[in-house]
């Protein structure tokens, strides 16, 4: 079977998973020495999160967004302001980042989720610049080009996470719980309604799926988890401008997912770990690193345009075969 | 076999610009019944397919399926009715495995929602993958289920077409030209299978371009030439309706002189 449709990952990969996440590459960034790698680490996993939240609605789903750093700038935002102005510790700005991503999210998609392709694409274009002008220009609110500064750092439970390193493993876990999400939701039979709108969602809804709802949906958690994304980027990098949400941001994290593989989840965790470290690991080269990275996406298209784990190769990697779907050779189904 | 009007479509009309591509047909289908709807190209038959389904608003009159009267309604709320359709230019999802291809129809009759993904539906999973099991079994792709959709052949995929529409357990199947592109072997094939459903008490509304499969096996054809239905009968008296074979055939019935 090529692309045997099965279970999804076991409790024991998650455990590995987890144990390199939390264990094994803190301690190689430790290793490497001083704070600078767990910076990279951080914006690595930020990225992650945002580009595993990208892939659900793009990769999935199958609607080209072009305006995602919109979403993870108005988590940042609400977080930020809520930190500052309002007091309010991470444990709870995380909840509101996401929330008001969620809601704006849902609130902008609702008169574009009609539109098909090469539209939507545009609408969310322009959904993530009217962002970007927003938090530029709203400076009685924002701050405009300022920016907000002083953010206080994480807090949890009476400690204070306020080093790189405190910085990581927040960063980690809420990367973890983004991807576990994400997860949930593709390698189910939800994950398939999401699937059939991408490949016809006029075909799907003679299924009896509703179109409309599942994308709002999907858009929806998309934007959640982008704006907890950016809740856990104000408070590691205590000071933020709407310079960070811009419509490079949201080709950046387009390509990680392009490279990675449409569609596949540990293709976007791929992706977005190598276009964050490339850049550093070529740094000797100097300006020619970038090059360098517009080479590699180049190449990696060019040679492999379903990506790095193309979904079909990362589901035959990652899908396991067991439960009561299960019959004989054959592998299919979800639980 | 007969039993109750399942599917009654009153005075039905769509008009395109100056066109009117279906003009007033009025027609039933009733429980058990497998009926055919032929006519020439052009003569209305899909766009009369796209009102009943949902996908085009008529102009004017009602399609009432299962005592509820549809119009308004969008397609996935027709469907949810159990009214399944297969597409006469084959609509798989390519990039899905075959099996996945069917879950989808289960998944839109018994409904998989967020609320499922996160948390787990366990019972409502099982659900789903029985019947879609079921399906593919019943059309005989049970053992290419994990295979890649884009992967199969032309014929296959008529039959996955038609699995995903069974797995919405529907209670009227429409198959909009499911010979179209088949064989002469592969459409006696076909014919065998769609008798076999109806057999087992699936009532079927059969799309066909290809006279032959229609009058073979249905029990009652209906016939539309420029939008309206011009004959709607046993298969042996619409073969020799004249209004039939001059909509076909294009015969005068001053010319005719058979008789």
């Amino acid at each position: 079977m090529v692309a045997s449709a099965s279970k999804p990952l076991s409790a024991l990969r998650w455990l590995g998973l987890a144990a390199l996440l939390f264990g094994g590459i803190p301690a190689l960034l430790g290793l490497i020495g001083g704070g600078y790698p767990f910076q990279v680490g951080i914006t690595a996993l930020i990225f992650v999160t945002l580009a595993v939240s990208l892939n659900l609605v793009t990769g999935t789903a199958g609607l080209l967004s072009l305006g995602h750093a919109g979403f993870f700038g108005i988590g940042a935002y609400a977080a930020a302001l809520a930190s500052t102005k309002l007091g309010w510790p991470f444990l709870l700005t995380l909840p509101l980042a996401a929330a008001v991503a969620a809601a704006v999210g849902v609130l902008v998609a609702l008169p574009t989720m009609r539109l098909i392709s090469i539209y939507f694409a545009v609408a969310t274009l322009g959904i993530g610049e009217m962002i970007h002008v927003t938090l530029l220009n709203w400076v009685s609110f924002t701050r405009g080009p300022m920016g907000v500064r002083g953010i206080p750092p994480i807090e949890i439970g009476g400690f204070t996470l306020d080093g790189v390193v405190g910085g990581y493993y927040t960063a980690a876990a809420v990367a973890a719980i983004g991807i576990f999400a994400v997860h949930r939701l593709t390698h189910s039979y939800y994950g398939n309604a999401l699937r059939s709108l991408r490949e016809d969602d006029q075909c799907a809804a003679a299924m009896g799926l509703n179109p409309v709802r599942l994308k709002i949906e999907a858009f929806g958690v998309a934007c959640a988890i982008a704006g907890a994304a950016g809740a856990v980027y104000a408070h590691t990098a205590s000071f933020i401008s709407p310079d960070s949400f811009r419509f490079e941001e949201s080709i950046l994290i387009l390509a990680m997912i392009v490279v990675g593989g449409l569609g596949s989840l540990p293709g976007a965790v791929l992706g977005a770990v190598l276009l964050i470290v490339l850049p550093e690991v070529l740094r000797g080269f100097g300006d020619f690193r970038m090059i360098a990275v517009g080479m590699f996406m180049f190449l990696s298209i060019l040679f492999m345009p379903k990506g790095l784990l193309g979904e079909a190769s990362a589901i035959a990697l990652f899908r396991r075969q067991l439960g009561s779907a299960w019959r004989g050779d054959i592998q299919a189904g979800w639980k | 076999m007969m039993g109750d009007a399942l599917l009654e479509i009153t005075a039905l009309s769509r008009q395109f610009g100056g066109l009117r591509a279906v003009d007033d047909v009025t027609a039933e289908i009733r429980q058990g019944e497998l009926v055919g709807l032929i006519g020439p190209n052009g003569a209305g038959k899909t766009t009369l397919f796209n009102l009943i389904s949902g996908f085009t608003p008529p102009s004017s009159g009602t399609v009432v399926f299962r005592d509820r009267t549809l119009n308004g309604m969008k397609p996935h709320q027709v469907s949810r009715l159990g009214m399944a359709r297969t597409f006469q230019n084959l609509r798989i999802f390519p990039n899905m495995t075959v099996f996945d291809n069917v879950s989808v129809g289960a998944v839109g009759a018994l409904g998989y929602g967020l609320r499922h993904g996160f948390f787990g539906g366990r019972t409502r999973a099982e659900e789903i993958s029985a019947r879609a099991w079921a399906a593919l079994e019943r059309v005989g792709l049970d053992g290419v289920a994990g295979e890649l959709a884009a992967n199969l052949s032309y014929g296959k995929r008529k039959y996955l077409e038609i699995a995903r529409a069974l797995a919405t357990d529907p209670v009227l199947l429409i198959l909009d030209e499911p010979a179209a592109g088949l064989n002469d072997t592969e459409t006696a094939d076909l014919a065998r299978f769609i008798k076999g459903l109806h057999a087992e008490g699936s009532t079927i509304l059969l799309v066909e371009h290809d006279m032959g499969l229609v009058m073979s096996i249905c029990e009652r054809v209906m016939v539309l030439a420029s939008g309206a239905k011009i004959a709607d009968a046993a298969p042996d008296a619409v073969q020799a309706d004249p209004a039939v074979l001059e909509a076909y055939l294009g015969i005068e019935d001053d010319d005719e002189e058979v008789a």
